[in-house]
């Protein structure tokens, strides 16, 4: 499969004239997304997402390293017949109706009539916006209404790749979920989506692969599969010797021990060899398997670990 | 055309303001006031009519244009619609043009509602319409477009607040062609050398006003035709080099 998008050494410094200091909100990211997959593009608030995206559609400039979209130049005027962008908190015009505007956005495609008028329905369709709604004006949709009209004008063009930037942040449930799923339905008509958001039980929902991005800087990158990998395994074991001594022992095998109460203790670890030693140790000294439970690792928990990893070793 | 696509929306979205509403109002309403004052005044009450309703134009023209021209383009990145436009296959040479374009017509139209208020007074009171009005009327649209073209030029590097006083101040300064004109003798070579600069620099807003020939007899009457003629290519020219400026700029502007 070729490469939607390729990333070499993409930067962007902002100068701040008053403070004279100098914010890297990218820093030296390299990445490559497949064609016809969802790839999540993760990071905090601040983490450098949005920058990224407005870079790759020649919005601002970065102050080094470039980028090829559908093997195109980033921001070339051709290769955005074929692209979307939906950026993050948009009003739009929103005194026009949910139809009109997705008619001015059609014919910026030059996209002819009657053609036009099929294409705003099927993408109104698509996002399942009531039909009621589509001749009412924008002011008065939903939050939910409004994200619905945003992934509509980012389909009026049949695209390629789409950029979805935090598409279901601040959603209720239901707007969340069916948003969520408009978004996974992409994957089956073969489409690119490169998908910016924090929002992680979605994207371990529907990406293949995922980036994990911090204060500009590329941390992971690989499919959820790998990153989640490596199960988690919790142990309670119960005893009246286990504060005596046993305590040192057992955090010499397994660092992460909690009490739990007078006599019970919780540890936790990936190693598989620790597990059993722990087993072992509690059973000679005649205490009380209560539980073991294995865990399935979350994106959560990588996310958390990679984060709180990287702000530590700075 | 996408320029036009974008036009059409720049007008729907300006009409849509209500502040601009609110000066096109008063304008019609001082216009409509003409009759009244002429019969209050003992003054020859055509020639109050006639310049209450060119000055109330200008007046109205002059704000609607600038409290427009400020926000078309500065309003589309604040509601980050611009993302959704350039992020589509249109060139920002294409925008710029288009919210040029989409300016004008909408100067266009306010200037074209108050002119014909203005004109149906004058027909009712004299039962013609004087050609120089009407003509006083295109100039005053003319003016008010090389006006928006500035405006517009201004908004893709600085804040509408700036912007607003400084398309006034410019507008201020370019209206005393007469005294920007002395300068350019003076002896004195600072002032000479300001006064030339602002002179030829800065649109000459005063050249318009229809009025002016009253006070300058010496420049309009030459030949009428001439006149018209030149003052409108003015302005056409030197909207179009602000054009280009402001793409020039644009271009280069992160949105
Ligand atoms: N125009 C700007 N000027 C200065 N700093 C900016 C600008 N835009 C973004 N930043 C900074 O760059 C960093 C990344 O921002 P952004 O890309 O918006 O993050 P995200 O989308 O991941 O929340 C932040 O620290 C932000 O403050
Ligand atoms: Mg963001």
């Amino acid at each position: 499969m070729a490469a939607a998008i390729s990333i070499r050494g993409l930067t962007k410094k902002y100068v701040d004239v008053w403070q004279k200091q100098e914010v890297i909100a990218v820093n030296n990211l390299s990445l490559e997304v497949e064609e016809g997959e969802i790839f999540g593009f993760l990071g905090r608030n601040g983490a450098g997402k949005t920058t990224t995206i407005k870079m790759l559609l020649g919005l601002i400039f970065p102050t080094a390293g470039d980028a090829t979209i559908l093997g195109k130049p980033m921001g070339d005027n051709q290769v955005k017949q074929e692209i979307a962008y939906l950026p993050e908190e948009t009003y739009f015009y929103d005194s026009m109706t949910g139809w009109d505007l997705l008619d001015f956005y059609a014919r910026l495609f030059r996209i002819p009539e009657p053609e036009r008028s099929r294409r705003v329905r099927m993408a109104l369709e698509k996002v399942r916006l009531q039909p009621e709604a589509w001749k009412r004006s924008i002011r008065g949709y939903s939050k939910g209404m409004r994200q619905r009209i945003g992934i509509a004008q980012a389909l009026i063009n049949d695209p390629k790749l789409l950029f979805l930037d935090e598409p279901t942040s601040g959603l209720d449930p239901i707007a969340h979920a069916e948003l969520r799923d408009i978004v996974a339905s992409l994957k089956y008509e073969g489409k690119t989506v490169f998908l910016s958001s924090h929002q992680l039980a979605d994207v371990e929902m529907i990406c293949s692969r995922v980036a994990i991005i911090h204060k500009g800087k590329l941390l992971r990158t690989g499919t959820i599969k790998e990153l989640i990998s490596g199960e988690r395994t919790e142990i309670t074991v119960q005893g009246k010797e286990l504060q005596n001594g046993m305590l040192a022992k057992l955090q010499a095998i397994v660092p992460e021990v909690h009490m739990d109460g007078e006599d019970t203790l919780r540890l936790t670890s990936d190693d598989s060899e620790r597990v059993a030693a722990v087993i072992d140790l509690v059973r000679g000294a005649q205490g009380k398997i209560i539980s073991i439970v294995p865990h399935k690792r979350t994106l959560e928990e990588v996310f958390v670990e990679t984060v709180r990893k990287e702000d530590n070793t700075i | 055309m996408i320029a036009l696509a974008i036009a059409q929306q720049t007008i729907k979205e300006a009409f849509r303001r209500r502040v601009m509403w609110i000066f096109l109002i008063i304008g019609v309403f001082l216009i409509s006031l003409g009759p009244v004052f002429g019969f209050l005044t003992p003054r020859d009450s055509q020639t109050v009519l006639r310049s209450l309703g060119l000055a109330a134009i200008l007046l109205a023209g002059l704000f609607v244009t600038i409290v427009t021209c400020i926000y078309l383009i500065p309003a589309e990145i604040e509601r980050r619609t611009i993302y959704t436009v350039l992020s589509k296959p249109v060139q920002r040479y294409e925008f710029v043009l288009g919210k040029f374009l989409g300016g004008f017509a909408t100067v266009f139209i306010n200037i074209a509602a108050m002119g014909v208020v203005f004109l149906a007074m004058i027909y009712f009171q004299e039962r013609r319409i004087p050609a120089e009005m009407f003509k006083g009327v295109m100039l005053t649209f003319f003016q008010m477009m090389l006006l928006a073209a500035l405006t517009i030029f201004f908004s893709t590097f600085t804040t509408p607040v700036v912007n607003f006083f400084l398309s006034f101040g410019i507008f201020m300064i370019g209206n005393l062609t007469t005294v920007t004109e002395s300068l350019t003798t003076k002896s004195n070579p600072l002032v000479r050398g300001v006064g030339t600069l602002v002179h030829y620099l800065l649109p000459n807003f005063g050249n318009f006003n229809i009025q002016n020939s009253i006070i300058r007899p010496q420049i309009e009457i030459a030949n009428e035709q001439v006149f018209l003629r030149n003052n409108i290519l003015y302005a056409i020219i030197y909207s179009s080099v602000l054009l280009v400026l402001a793409i020039l700029i644009f271009d280069r502007r992160e949105v």
